[in-house]
């Protein structure tokens, strides 16, 4: 066959058939003669010009990434709530019917159980929002056309015009951004995005980068976090080339074979199936990781191993959880920041990097503000529920306008106490040999490259399959090691700090 | 009859050609042939994306955009 018509086989099958489907066509149908100028047509005309194409795409990559990041927020506050105010209160009172109240057991449920719902739960509204606005991108066509004006410089760092989204929701959050990967239909080119999409520092570890500017670089903290942002994305550029041409070498070519498909007006039922659905495969998929890890780390910080504390009423300087980071920290010693509190608030930050800040403050041993209110009855819990929605969702319209204004650092700092502030100052000094600031900024690299939390471990599972998820965690642990080393040791080399 | 074949990616905005040959084997050709890439069919350049590739064409009366690295292995004629 091959030597009668000089092509393998495959290729003269394929071109027969398509040839004679090709025929058929011509034969019998009747196409009304076309050259008209289609609303679609004209909307290209705008939206894929030659000089407005990529300001209008910025524009609607920063619509998403506000909707994700800002307009979800009041809901996101508002789970929190529910979850740390009234669903707290009941199964306390729960426990109390059945006599367990001040029990490990209360600990245990409110303190480990509740802590992994609420960190599956807080990501529904993010996701939802995110979901919304994939949805309104693919169903009305112009997903296609963002990747047709981004593709040139994606593709140069081995990317799929595509990438550009997930990219830019990691800014937000790494977990709806693993998500957003699933709009690439090359394999490859989804496996590269996800592995890349971590190192766009998340809104949750800008806290810590404020909190330490703050101590060690107070004339110009905003120019240190800006630098970090910029580190982050560089990582990314020069990661993306080298994988591009190395692990990823071999691999198919990835074609840009791809229909501009014309504009439609998205419906609400399929928009809705969309959110619904993908944010519910979330909360399934991610319940298990989330909830062991929480559940885990909840005996750690549980079993004493020194002191007088007992199980469940320990403190955590004398917990397992303590120990084990006294046997982590040397790994930290020529990064400058050896002790174990810095090993303990890194590690918590696996759960969630919103807690470094207050992991921090726990195992410096800050005194907190107790609560001290009088629970409020099963009643007004449910009232609260309802009206506490209802001025979220007052929230999140007031927030809409905010997606035309930047808004990324006001609200965000919030007023650290002097105390913690001080404490951490001198524990850096003391870890590093007097070039605190020098293991500061180290620090501030690791918590940016390092591996993301549960959460994003478990979207990313999910998207990547278990073999990248692991090569991306231990990759990440190596890459936050040694930019860490290279700044503590190099800074100390040129005599700075 | 000797023509004038060239490479797809050669087309100017506006320019149209014939299919007349395809570089790809296996997979990837019968993809661009799901997509409409057949010999004989008229394919016609309608804009270039911002940054100078990929291309937007249209086949069959719809769009499809290709890079041009893609559209060089395709060799067409004048229409």
């Amino acid at each position: 066959m091959q030597e009668i018509f000089g092509d393998d086989v495959d290729t003269v099958i394929a071109d027969r058939r398509y040839g004679w489907i090709n025929g058929l066509v011509r034969e019998i149908v009747q196409r009304p003669a076309a050259n008209r100028q289609t609303v679609s047509d004209k909307i290209d005309k705008i939206v894929t010009h030659r000089l407005f194409g990529i300001p209008i795409f910025l524009m609607a990559m920063w619509v998403v990434f506000k909707m994700t990041a800002d307009v979800s927020a009041p809901y996101l506050d508002w789970v929190d709530g529910v979850i740390n105010g009234p669903i707290t209160h009941w199964i306390a009172a729960l426990l109390g019917l059945l006599d367990l109240t001040g029990t490990w057991v209360e600990s245990l449920f409110v303190d480990g159980v509740l802590a992994g719902v609420g960190g599956v739960l807080v990501f529904v509204p993010v996701l939802m929002f995110l979901y919304l606005a994939l949805a309104i991108l693919e169903d009305s066509g112009y997903m296609a056309r963002a990747a047709f004006v981004m593709d040139r410089l994606m593709h140069t760092l081995g990317l799929h015009g595509k990438s550009f989204l997930p990219m830019l929701v990691g800014f937000g959050c790494t977990v709806p951004a693993f998500y957003a990967t699933r709009t690439l239909e090359n394999e490859k080119d989804r496996i590269l995005t996800g592995l890349l999409v971590p190192f766009m520092s998340c809104g949750a570890r800008l806290p810590v980068y404020v909190l330490f500017a703050a101590v060690f670089f107070p004339q110009n903290s905003g120019a240190v976090v800006f630098w970090l942002y910029l580190l982050g994305i560089g990582t990314a550029i020069l990661l993306g080339i080298a994988l591009k041409n190395t692990l990823f070498k071999g691999k198919e070519q990835s074609t840009f074979v791809m229909e501009l498909p014309p504009y439609r007006l998205p419906t609400l039922r399929s928009i809705w199936f969309h959110m619904w659905e993908r944010t519910s495969g979330f909360v399934k998929k991610a319940w298990t990781i989330i909830m062991a890890t929480s559940i885990i780390l909840w005996f750690l910080m549980a079993i004493p191993v020194r002191g007088e504390g007992s199980f469940a009423d320990t403190d955590i300087d004398h917990s397992v959880f303590a120990a084990a980071n006294q046997i982590i920290a040397p790994v930290f010693q020529p990064l400058g920041f050896g002790n174990w509190q810095a090993s303990s608030a890194l590690l918590t930050g696996f759960v969630a990097k919103e807690v470094v800040v207050s992991a921090m403050s726990q195992v410096y041993a800050v005194e907190q503000a107790g609560q001290a209110e009088a629970p409020p009855t099963f009643f007004e819990d449910i009232g609260g529920i309802i009206t506490s929605f209802v001025s979220a969702t007052g929230d999140t319209i007031k927030s809409l306008p905010l997606i035309v204004g930047v808004n990324l650092f006001e609200d965000e700092v919030e007023e650290a106490p002097t105390e913690l502030m001080s404490a951490i100052k001198e524990g850096f000094e003391t870890s590093s040999g007097g070039h605190g600031a020098l293991a500061a900024l180290a620090f501030m690299v690791f918590v940016l490259i390092y591996t993301p939390c549960m959460s994003a471990v478990a979207a990313e599972r999910q998207e990547l399959g278990m073999k990248w998820t692991w090569v991306s965690i231990v990759g990440q642990l190596l890459l936050a090691w040694l930019m860490a080393f290279a700044v503590f040791q190099g800074g100390k080399l040129l005599g700075l700090g | 009859m000797q023509e004038d074949i060239f490479p797809l990616s050669e087309l100017k905005v506006g320019q149209s050609g014939v299919i007349v040959k395809m570089n790809f084997k296996g997979a990837a050709r019968q993809r661009f042939m799901a997509m409409g890439l057949i010999k004989g069919e008229t394919i016609n350049v309608e804009r270039i994306a911002p940054l100078g590739d990929p291309i937007d064409f249209v086949i069959k009366d719809y769009h499809l955009s290709l890079r041009k690295s893609e559209a060089s292995e395709i060799l067409v004629r004048q229409a």
